[in-house]
């Protein structure tokens, strides 16, 4: 495989491009699992990163879910914080701030109870200075439709797209659900309804139960499933997205090392989002920055674009009669 | 507060008794920082199982030696992971996390400590603390009480010059038969000794006595709580417990037991709208 040469000063070039959006390096931090940015500023420099995405943001605080709202399962996690959250003024007045003033590149993550919800969360964002892009949540329930997940319709994804689409020129990244028959299907909504980047999975639906009490761990009866445990169905969503739509995809899923990153971009990925990891590893966002950036050099990969994408799926028998001259050479 | 992430390593591992073991570690950073009541996430051990780090409370700070102390009771996966560590190996922490415990006003006792189980923990280090600060006249006591004695810590850990120490056992096989928070209130009803001040750990079902005794009987309470927690750091909001609202009984507003605690006063938590399964369920010893 051709492979541009390291650059000329000899430091492998991350930058990634996303449609519109452009980011330093493809390291991002996953919504739910860094709070604000600021709970992590002790352990990384946040300046570090692709971007920052913060904690869902809905119009008004909610309280969210009664605890327990987590509960460990084997290699992997199980949470209904039901969407616990500021709300987007104090958001705005709050929270903000602490990241324009290290200028790093803030995705807010939104969601709303009805697509009317959606479209005015993006208005009020819309020209707010310090914010890279908008990602929106369809993972949640639309109230007008019976508590139906957005998420898991085409049409009623699009219909959120469109309304967020509508209220800001800001880049729109949608986020899915992986509890879907097909991801594509609902992809292929996503950017036809007007989304400049896709990013997947969301957690996979899960339910824990104890069997001395006889009662569901979670007071929610129904969590989503992050962590490690959840990598191989992310990767299969992203491969599968990455060839159902023309827009660029964040990979994330389970990804807690440089490796696990960088599998996410030989299927297809532009970028990548780390979240459940942030949990065991505070300082795992960076390091996994540093570890794309060694891989490179080691393997003499200049620009981490020539490595997107690259994954070679076609057929090769080493053993058949006419591979056997290739083999000789490489023995001798 | 800077919060640190650091490789401790491990100094020494003691079983006590039973499933009780003393674990002390050098990490001189996080000792150096560490107040009482405050906590620790540990990792018991690298890869995914565990996944998530362990909270522990620090029983006693040796800020000029660097080192800490852990005590723990084997409970599941982790714990047993943890109580096969050696000294000299070593293990990821973050720390110190919470708010800890507010030192009473110096000379301000008569002050009551009240510890179940291996709820003493947090309590060693400040019992030490204040000790320290008093005059030595004035009353303190520590209500210490477990299942029964084989879960007791030897009398000789708890017991200092100036503190009263009562025991009980559930079943009544050391000190006080009953539980802990009926001796202390019997105790309480003999009428000579009257906290101004109380400071607990516990089980949850403890803790929700005593609670109820110090609103009762307007005393100020410090208690340790305890809830799942994923980050430590008040990233993930796993950690949640229904939140007394006085100004607005209906509403429904949650505290992070990881950063607004783990100490809360009595009249912070809404109680009766904890669900059953924030109680620890039992273990299964075969698991
Ligand atoms: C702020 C804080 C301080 C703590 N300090 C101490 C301490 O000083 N000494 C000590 O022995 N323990 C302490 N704990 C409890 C300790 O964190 C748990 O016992 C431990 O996480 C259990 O891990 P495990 O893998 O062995 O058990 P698991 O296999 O995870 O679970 C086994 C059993 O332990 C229960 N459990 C799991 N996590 C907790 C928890 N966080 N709190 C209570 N029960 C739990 C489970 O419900 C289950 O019944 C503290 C907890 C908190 C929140
Ligand atoms: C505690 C927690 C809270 C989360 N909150 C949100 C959220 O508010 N909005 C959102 O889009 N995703 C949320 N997620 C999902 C993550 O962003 C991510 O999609 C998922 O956890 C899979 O990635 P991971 O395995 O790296 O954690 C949350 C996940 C966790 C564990
Ligand atoms: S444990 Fe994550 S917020 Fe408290």
């Amino acid at each position: 495989m051709e492979q541009n040469p390291v650059t000329a000063n000899g430091s492998p070039d991350l930058a990634v491009e996303l449609g519109p959006l452009r980011l330093k390096n493809p390291v991002m931090s996953a919504s739910g699992t860094f709070g604000y940015g600021e709970e992590y500023s002790n352990f990384v420099d946040l300046r570090r990163l692709g971007a920052v995405v913060v904690k869902g943001i809905s119009l008004e605080p909610r309280a969210g879910n009664p605890p327990p709202r987590i509960v460990e399962t084997p290699g992997g996690m199980m949470n209904a914080i039901g969407l616990e959250n500021v709300g987007v003024e104090q958001f705005l007045s709050l929270k903000l701030p602490y990241l324009r003033e290290l200028s790093v590149p803030v995705i807010v993550n939104i969601f709303g109870n009805t697509v009317d919800e959606y479209g005015r969360l993006a208005a009020r964002l819309d020209g707010t200075p310090g914010i890279a892009a908008i990602e929106i949540n369809v993972s949640c329930p639309n109230v007008k439709k019976g508590g139906m997940v957005f998420g898991t319709d085409p049409a009623m994804t699009g219909a959120v797209v469109r309304a967020v689409r509508a209220k800001t020129s800001l880049p729109v990244i949608t986020k899915l659900t992986p509890n879907v028959t097909s991801i594509s299907e609902v992809a292929k909504a996503a950017e036809g309804a007007g989304s400049d980047i896709i990013s997947c999975i969301n957690t996979l639906a899960a339910m824990a139960v104890d069997i001395f009490s006889r009662r569901p761990r979670l007071a929610n009866v129904f969590g989503g499933l992050s962590g490690p445990a959840v990598k191989p169905v992310a990767l299969r969503c992203v491969y599968e997205v990455t060839r159902a739509v023309k827009c660029p995809v964040i990979g994330l899923g389970g990804i807690t090392s440089a490796t696990d990153a960088l599998e996410f971009l030989l299927v297809g990925a532009s970028a990548v989002q780390v979240g459940t990891a942030n949990f065991t590893n505070p300082a795992v966002t960076v390091e996994i920055v540093e570890g794309i950036k060694r891989f490179m050099e080691v393997e003499g990969i200049g620009d981490i674009k020539s490595y997107i994408g690259s994954l070679d799926t076609s057929c090769l028998f080493p053993f058949a009669e006419d591979s056997c001259s290739l083999i000789e050479s490489e023995m001798s | 507060m800077d919060k640190i992430i650091e490789e401790a390593r491990i100094v020494e591992q003691e079983r006590i008794l039973g499933q009780i073991f003393r674990l002390r570690l050098h990490s001189p950073k996080i000792a150096g920082a560490a107040r009482p009541g405050q906590f620790v996430m540990m990792r018991v051990r690298e890869g995914t199982d565990p996944l998530l780090r362990r909270p522990f409370s620090f029983s006693r700070i040796y800020a000029e030696k660097g080192d800490f102390e852990i005590l723990y009771r084997v409970v599941g996966k982790g714990t047993r992971l943890m109580s096969g560590l050696l000294p000299g190996a070593s293990a990821s922490l973050v720390g110190p996390l919470g708010n800890g415990f507010e030192l009473p006003a110096a000379g301000s006792a008569p002050l009551a400590f009240i510890a179940g189980g291996i709820g003493i923990a947090p309590l060693l280090e400040l019992i030490e603390r204040v000790m320290a600060r008093q005059k030595g006249a004035e009353d303190l006591r520590l209500f210490y009480g477990a299942r029964t004695a084989e879960e007791l810590l030897p009398e000789d850990f708890v017991r200092m010059p100036g503190l009263r120490v009562h025991f009980s056992t559930d079943d009544g096989s050391f000190g006080y038969k009953g539980r802990i928070t009926r001796m202390f209130e019997d105790v309480m009803a003999e009428g000579a000794f009257r906290p101004s001040g109380i400071y607990s750990c516990g089980p949850l079902a403890m803790q929700y006595n005593v609670a109820k005794w110090a609103l009762a009987n307007d005393t100020l309470a410090q208690l340790s709580l305890e809830s799942l927690m994923a980050c430590g750091i008040g990233a993930c909001l796993g950690c949640a417990l229904p939140a007394s609202t006085p100004e607005d009984p209906g509403a429904e507003r949650f505290v992070h037991v990881c950063k607004d605690g783990p100490i809360f006063s009595a009249g912070s938590i809404k109680w009766n709208k904890i669900l059953s399964q924030q109680t620890v369920p039992p273990t299964w010893p075969s698991n």
